[in-house]
C-alpha cells in the first residue's frame, strides 16, 4: 500500500513517560500515522505499546514530548483530541444489561453522533460480522469475540479520522480475525489513520503500511511495507528484540 | 451529553437487581410506616380523648368549697406527623398534673408505658431514610466509577470527548433520579393511605411532610455523592463498598451517639436527683415555717359556731398573702438552684448537636423531627404550654375561690353559716382548656433551615470531593 504524504493524523514526538515509581515506560518515541495508513506497533508485554495509546487518549500525561491527534496535543486539549479518535481496547467490555444495539447507540451518541438510525446501527454491526439475531440480545451472553465485534462497530460509528486499536484481534477466532483484517483495509481505504498495537506478526505484516517494533519503552525498529518486502518479519522481530536486549 | 449520561444511568439502573430490590423493600417499608403510623395516630387519639374525659371525670362532684382539690391534667395531644417522624414524641412525658402554682412534672411517656417499643424503637419515615435508604444509596453508587473501571467501560467512555465533571454529574443525577423514582410511588401511595385512613393533616402539615421528604432526598444525595467520591478514590468496587459500609456505620450508628457522650464528658451537668433533693429540703423547711406562721394567725376566738365569717375571710386573705410570698420565694429558689443545671444542660446540648450535625444522618434526623414538630423543642413547647395553662388555671382559681393552690400548707376554715349553705358543684365547663402551642410552619421551617443548608453543603462537599478524586483517577 502507498504511504501518503499528507499531514499526519497521529503523531508521537519524543514521547516519554516515566511513572512516579521511576519506571520508564516510554523513552523518546517518535512516529507518525497519516490518513489512509495503518501503523502496526509490535512488541512484548511491557514494551510500551499500551502506554503510547494511553498517552494519545490522555489517560496518562507525558513526562516529555507530545502525542498529537490531528495536530492537537492530547494533554493540552484532551476533549478536542479525543473527538478526533476512535478506540478499541484489548478486551472490549460493554454494558451487560444493554443489548448490542443499545450499547452502540449509547457510545455513538456519547461520541456526538446523534443522527444515526437503528438501521445504521444494524448495518455497522453486520459490517463487523455480528449476526442479526444477536443485535437485540443483551451482552450478558455474548462471547469475548462478539463483544469485541460490538466494540469495533462502536469505533466505526464514531467515524473519527483516527483509530487506536489496542490488541484488537485478541478475542477473535481465525475467521473473525480474517474479516477484521478486511475491515481494517476498508477503513484505511476510507482514509482513516490507524494505529494498532499487536502481538500478531502475521496480521501486522498482512495489513500494516508501517511496522514499528518496541522494546522496553523504545521504538527499536520502524519500517514501511515496501522496506519489509521479502523480509521475514518474525525473524526480524526476534532479532530486534534479542539484539536490543543484548545491546 | 449530561442528558445522555443520565438516561444511560437510569436505563442501567432499571435493568438491575438492585433497583428492583430497592423498589420492593422501600415500597414495603414506606407503606408499612404510613399504614401503621395512621393506625397508631387513631389509637393515640382515642387514648388521649379517653384520658381527657377521665381527667374531667376525676374532678366531677367537687363542690365550690373544694376548688383547692382541682387537679386538671394537661395532656399532650398526638400530632399527626409524629407518627411518621416520631423524634422525641415517644420519650417525653405526655401527662402533667397541674396545680395553680409550683413545679410541674410531665410523666407517662409512651416508651415508659410500653417499654417494648423503647427496646426496638419505631419504624418511621425518618428511620427508613436514615438507615435503610442510605444503605440502598450506597448500593446504587459504590461501583459507579471503580465498577466501570473493572468492567472496562470507563476507558471506552472516557476515550470520547466527555468531560470528567459531566460524567460524574451524570452518574450522580442518574443514581439520584433512579432512587427518587424507586421512592416516589410508595410515598404517593403512603399519602393516599393517610387520606383514606382519615389522618387529619392540614395544608401546612402536607407542606411539612413534603419538606421532610425533600430533606430525605437531600440526605440520600449526600450519601450518593459520598459513594461516588469513595468510588472515584478506589480502584476496586469491593474496597469502595467496604469503605462506605464503615462510613455508614460511623455516620448513622456511631457518631450521633458518640457526640452526645463526648458532649457529656466535656460539659458536666449536676444530677437532677441532687437538685430535687435540695428543692425538697427547702420545701420541707418552708412547710414547717408555713405551719408555724399559720398557727400564729389562725383565728383563736370561737363561739358556738366557730370563728366568724369576717375572721375567716381575714385569715384566708392573710394566708393567701403568706402563700404568695412563699410561692415567690420557692419559685425563686427553684429557679436559682436549677439555673446552673439548665445552663449547663443547654451548653451540653448545643455541643452535642453541633458535633452530631457533622453526620448527615443526624442533620437529616434533626431537620425531619423539627419539621414534624417532634424535635427536642417539642418538650419545651409542651412545658411552655403547661406553664401557660398553669397561669390560666391559677387565675381561674383566684377568681373563683380567692385563693391559689401554691405556697405550701393550707388550712381551710369554714364558718357555721357555710355549713347551712347548699353545696354547689364546680362547673367544670368553666375550667380553662389546655391547648398546646401549635407547630407553626414558618417557625419550624426557620429552625430546619440550618439543617437544610447543611445538607446542601454536604452535597456540594461530597460532589466536589468526588470531582477532584475523579480528575486524578487512573482509568487505565
Amino acid at each position: 500500500m502507498t504511504t501518503t504524504t499528507t499531514q499526519p493524523l497521529l503523531e508521537a514526538e519524543h514521547l516519554t513517560k516515566r511513572y512516579e515509581d521511576g519506571v520508564l515506560a516510554l523513552d523518546n518515541v517518535s512516529f507518525t500515522v497519516s490518513p489512509g495508513q495503518i501503523y502496526a506497533m509490535l512488541g512484548g508485554n511491557g514494551a510500551g505499546k499500551s502506554t503510547a495509546i494511553n498517552l494519545f487518549l490522555n489517560f496518562i500525561e507525558p513526562t516529555d514530548g507530545e502525542a498529537r491527534i490531528d495536530g492537537i496535543a492530547s494533554h493540552r486539549d484532551p476533549l478536542a483530541a479525543k473527538a478526533r479518535v476512535a478506540y478499541v481496547s484489548e478486551q472490549v467490555r460493554l454494558y451487560p444489561s444493554f443489548t448490542a444495539i443499545q450499547n452502540v447507540d449509547f457510545f455513538a451518541r456519547l461520541a456526538g453522533k446523534t443522527s444515526y438510525t437503528r438501521e445504521d446501527y444494524r448495518q455497522a454491526l453486520l459490517r463487523v460480522g455480528l449476526q442479526p439475531e444477536a443485535h437485540d440480545k443483551r451482552l450478558k451472553g455474548f462471547s469475548k469475540g462478539m463483544q469485541q465485534k460490538t466494540g469495533i462497530a462502536i469505533a466505526i460509528l464514531k467515524d473519527a479520522p483516527a483509530i487506536l486499536l489496542d490488541e484488537p484481534t485478541s478475542g477473535l477466532d481465525p475467521k473473525a480475525g480474517r474479516e477484521f483484517v478486511r475491515l481494517l483495509q476498508d477503513l484505511r481505504d476510507e482514509g482513516k489513520a490507524i494505529l494498532m498495537s499487536t502481538h500478531d506478526l502475521f496480521r501486522a505484516k498482512e495489513v500494516a503500511d508501517m511496522v514499528g517494533i518496541m522494546n522496553q519503552g523504545r521504538l527499536v525498529m520502524q519500517r514501511t511495507r515496501d522496506e519489509l518486502h521479502g523480509e521475514d518479519l518474525e525473524a526480524l522481530y526476534v532479532r530486534y528484540m534479542a539484539g536490543y536486549m543484548e545491546g | 451529553m449530561l442528558k445522555l449520561l443520565i438516561e444511560k444511568e437510569l436505563r442501567d439502573a432499571f435493568g438491575s437487581t438492585k433497583f428492583v430490590v430497592t423498589f420492593a423493600v422501600s415500597a414495603v417499608l414506606v407503606l408499612l410506616a404510613f399504614f401503621t403510623g395512621a393506625q397508631n395516630y387513631h389509637t393515640q387519639r382515642a387514648q388521649y380523648e379517653a384520658a381527657v374525659a377521665e381527667s374531667m371525670r376525676g374532678m366531677e362532684g367537687l363542690t365550690t368549697q373544694e376548688y383547692m382539690m382541682l387537679r386538671p391534667l394537661a395532656l399532650l395531644a398526638p400530632e399527626p406527623l409524629a407518627v411518621l417522624v416520631s423524634g422525641v414524641s415517644n420519650d417525653i412525658g405526655r401527662t402533667t398534673e397541674v396545680r395553680g402554682q409550683g413545679m410541674l412534672v410531665a410523666e407517662g411517656s409512651r416508651y415508659s408505658e410500653q417499654p417494648i417499643y423503647a427496646a426496638f424503637r419505631i419504624l418511621d419515615l425518618s428511620f427508613i431514610f436514615q438507615v435503610v435508604l442510605a444503605l440502598f444509596a450506597i448500593l446504587f453508587a459504590f461501583d459507579a466509577i471503580s465498577g466501570e473501571k473493572e468492567r472496562g467501560t470507563l476507558r471506552l467512555s472516557l476515550a470520547n470527548a466527555v468531560p470528567r465533571g459531566t460524567y460524574l454529574l451524570g452518574k450522580y443525577l442518574g443514581a439520584f433520579l433512579a432512587m427518587t423514582l424507586a421512592l416516589a410511588v410508595p410515598l404517593l401511595l403512603g399519602c393516599v393511605i393517610l387520606q383514606v385512613m382519615d389522618v387529619p393533616l392540614s395544608g401546612a402539615d402536607w407542606g411539612r411532610l413534603g419538606l421532610i421528604v425533600i430533606g430525605g432526598m437531600l440526605y440520600l444525595g449526600v450519601v450518593l455523592g459520598l459513594a461516588l467520591w469513595v468510588s472515584a478514590s478506589t480502584q476496586r468496587s469491593s474496597t469502595a463498598f467496604l469503605v462506605l459500609l464503615v462510613c455508614w456505620i460511623v455516620g448513622v450508628l456511631v457518631w450521633p451517639r458518640a457526640s452526645v457522650l463526648l458532649a457529656g464528658r466535656a460539659v458536666e451537668v449536676p444530677s437532677r436527683d441532687a437538685i430535687m433533693a435540695e428543692i425538697n429540703r427547702f420545701q420541707r423547711q418552708q412547710f414547717e415555717e408555713s405551719l408555724s406562721s399559720l398557727m400564729d394567725i389562725i383565728p383563736r376566738e370561737s363561739g358556738e359556731d366557730g370563728p366568724s365569717a369576717e375572721a375567716i375571710e381575714e385569715f384566708q386573705k392573710r394566708q393567701q398573702e403568706l402563700a404568695d410570698a412563699r410561692e415567690a420565694e420557692g419559685s425563686a429558689f427553684r429557679a436559682r438552684v436549677q439555673e446552673d443545671r439548665i445552663n449547663r444542660l443547654r451548653v451540653q446540648e448545643q455541643w452535642a448537636l453541633r458535633a452530631a450535625r457533622l453526620s448527615p444522618a443526624t442533620t437529616f434526623s434533626l431537620a425531619s423531627s423539627t419539621l414534624a414538630g417532634t424535635s427536642l423543642a417539642m418538650k419545651e413547647r409542651y412545658q411552655e404550654s403547661t406553664l401557660a395553662y398553669q397561669e390560666a388555671f391559677d387565675r381561674y382559681l383566684r377568681e373563683k375561690s380567692g385563693s391559689s393552690q401554691g405556697g405550701g400548707i393550707r388550712i381551710m376554715l369554714r364558718s357555721g353559716d357555710e355549713d347551712d349553705e347548699p353545696e354547689e358543684l364546680i362547673n367544670l365547663q368553666e375550667l380553662p382548656a389546655f391547648t398546646t402551642q401549635p407547630v407553626l410552619f414558618g417557625d419550624v421551617m426557620g429552625h430546619a433551615l440550618l439543617d437544610f443548608g447543611l445538607l446542601l453543603l454536604f452535597n456540594l462537599i461530597s460532589l466536589a470531593g468526588g470531582f477532584v478524586a475523579f480528575l486524578r483517577y487512573d482509568v487505565r
